[in-house]
């Protein structure tokens, strides 16, 4: 007698080979369950650490706004970084800018920079922000932890305290000493 | 001469529904055919507590005598639980069934039998009971290898012992007090060649012994109609039968099932029969019956589309088996291995590992009325050709005729079946 069932209509095993080909075929490209979880459970100490966590961020931006990001606007690219000489040289690069725009357009690049520069200002706000309420609920998790802990612990003394009193009581009716005398 | 067979478990009742004891009664009572039983015991019932619940002395159930002992503590939960996290790692303590391998490794056979003294039930009077009658046995079945009353009853004994291990993929079979129990034991009574082969992975050789199993108390009919017309269920539903439990795998069920009925817009409903312990979603989807009777857990069986058993720490699972005598295909938790291995075995189940099987495994079964068909029969087939009650009897017959080869085999002495690959 075989302990193994052959079947000629169904095979189990190739029924699941087709399962998981076929769900290769939809995730690709995709992250799995596993790595999602991975990196689901991974830290962002850098941000989430109440302590590393500085407050003044957006102060600092804002004082000093070159330390954080390039400064451009429509002018940028005629000034000049060398004293009198370069201010004369911008004056003659602006006086030849309608020959220079014969050879190229200057505008979208412009207009492209200027954008990233106020991008990048907003995206710093928004980092921010996130990271000023990623830190408020990790916070928050750990109070919750903590309080959970708590509890179970209680719980847990209770159940124990339950139990001990149930024993008593088992005890009590089988000990012959503590039987009425009468009996 | 009839046969005379001792057998000793940690409890043993009518009202004890599941498990490894459930188990001991159904091959008690069938080998009282066969042999004059006699079952040695504590007064326990809880498994957790081990409170003296029956009187002790002698009873008789179903025809088979049984004597129970006083179990000398109640198990200590706080000191259970540290003796747990001292030789199976913190770990085990937290989620039952996962284990720290570094501290395992660790552990001495001194710590082991501490803890084995705090799991209980540390019932002495079984063990004396054992060493002075056993010689009116002609061989003796131990239940379930991690109990103080197996270890210590199987060290006692002179006479031919099978052991019906009912291990679990829970790590504790690795403890260094259990290797030499399995080689104290004349022949192991497997419930599955993972069993087995996780067993004889720990011991480090191959172990005397057969793959066996239990079989069920079948019904003589089944009424879905009326089950769906009790409990008012129209739409199709896929049944889960045992102990709502987060160590049962209901937790992930629950997450999959919602998320499936979400994703793929499914009218299946999910029906539970079993005593809760673990908060079940407020969901019109999932329908929790509570505990029923085996009338009705087999006319739920009829009714439904498939049974699911997400629990990923089996030894046996003997309602999947009920559901392949159902017709019944199963979707199962493929991380147990001994579900994975049935299912394949049969032909009769698909199973899972993460939600996208599920997924795929389910949608397939819900839309393909003829696989399901197909499934169904071949577990039937399955059942039939592997835990039929004529199969079991002749196994164990054959196992005890070769560990005790003196004693008559008894009625049946036809020859057992071959063992499984």
């Amino acid at each position: 007698m075989s302990f193994e069932i052959k079947s000629d209509d169904v095979d189990v095993a190739a029924i699941m080979e087709a399962i998981r080909k076929r769900i290769e075929e939809k995730k690709k490209g995709l992250y799995t369950d596993e790595e999602i979880k991975e990196i689901a459970e991974h830290r962002l100490d850098a941000v989430l650490d109440a302590h590393d966590f500085n407050p003044d961020l957006i102060k600092d931006f804002r004082t000093d706004p070159a330390r954080w990001n390039f400064l451009f606007d429509p002018e940028t690219i005629y000034r000049s970084s060398r004293g009198p000489v370069g201010k004369v040289l911008g004056a003659l690069r602006r006086v030849l800018r309608p020959i220079q725009k014969l050879f190229w357009n200057p505008n979208p690049m412009i207009y492209a920079l200027s954008r990233q520069s106020d991008l990048n200002n907003y995206y710093v706000h928004l980092l921010h922000n996130l990271s000023l309420e990623l830190t408020r609920l990790n916070l928050e998790v750990q109070d919750l932890k903590n309080r959970n802990l708590q509890l179970q612990g209680r719980l847990e003394m209770l159940a124990r305290r339950e139990k001990t009193l149930e024993t008593m009581v088992v005890y009590r009716d089988d000990d012959p000493a503590l039987k009425p005398k009468n009996e | 001469m009839t046969m005379r067979l001792g057998f000793v478990v940690q409890r043993y009742g009518l009202e004890i529904a599941g498990g490894a004891e459930y188990h001991c009664r159904l091959i008690a009572e069938r080998l009282r055919r066969h042999a004059e039983v006699e079952v040695l015991t504590t007064c326990a019932r809880d498994y957790v507590s081990w409170a003296n619940h029956y009187p002790e002395g002698e009873e008789d159930v179903h025809g088979v005598r049984v004597e129970r002992f006083r179990v000398d503590r109640p198990r200590d939960d706080g000191r259970y639980s540290e003796a747990t996290a001292r030789v199976l790692g913190e770990i085990a303590r937290v989620e039952p069934g996962r284990i720290d391998p570094a501290v395992v490794r660790r552990t001495t056979a001194a710590e082991a039998s501490a803890w084995l003294d705090e799991q209980g039930p540390y019932c002495p009077r079984v063990v004396l009971a054992l060493r002075e009658r056993q010689d009116r046995y002609d061989a003796l079945i131990f239940f379930s290898y991690r109990y103080w009353t197996t270890v210590h009853g199987l060290q006692a004994a002179r006479r031919p012992a099978l052991l019906v291990p009912t291990a679990e993929e829970d790590g504790a079979y690795r403890l260094p007090i259990f290797p030499p129990l399995f080689a104290k034991a004349s022949a192991l009574v497997f419930n599955s060649p993972e069993e087995r082969a996780m067993l004889e992975g720990a011991a480090g050789r191959a172990l005397p012994g057969e793959v066996v199993g239990v079989g069920s108390e079948l019904p003589t009919g089944m009424d879905p109609e009326g089950f769906r017309r009790r409990h008012g269920l129209v739409a199709p539903f896929l049944l889960y039968v045992g102990r709502i439990d987060r160590n049962k795998g209901c937790a992930e069920l629950f997450d999959h099932f919602l998320r499936y009925r979400r994703e793929s817009g499914s009218s299946l409903r999910l029906v539970l029969i079993g005593k809760d312990v673990l908060p079940i979603p407020d969901d019109p989807a999932i329908v929790p019956l509570g505990f029923l009777s085996d009338e009705e857990k087999w006319d739920a069986l009829a009714a439904s589309l498939a049974l699911v058993m997400p629990s990923w720490l089996e030894s046996l699972s003997m309602v999947t088996l009920e559901a392949f005598w159902a017709g019944k295909p199963v979707l199962a938790n493929a991380r147990c291995d001994v579900l994975r291995g049935q299912c394949r075995r049969s032909n009769g189940g698909l199973y899972y590992a993460t939600y996208d099987e599920f997924r795929e495994a389910l949608s397939l079964l819900e839309r393909s009325a003829g696989l399901r068909e197909v499934l169904g029969r071949n577990g039937r087939a399955y059942f039939e050709a592997n835990y039929s009650w004529d199969v079991i009897e002749r196994k164990y017959l054959d196992l005890l005729s070769r560990v005790a080869p003196e004693v008559g085999r008894g009625e049946a002495a036809s020859p057992a079946p071959a063992s499984p690959a």
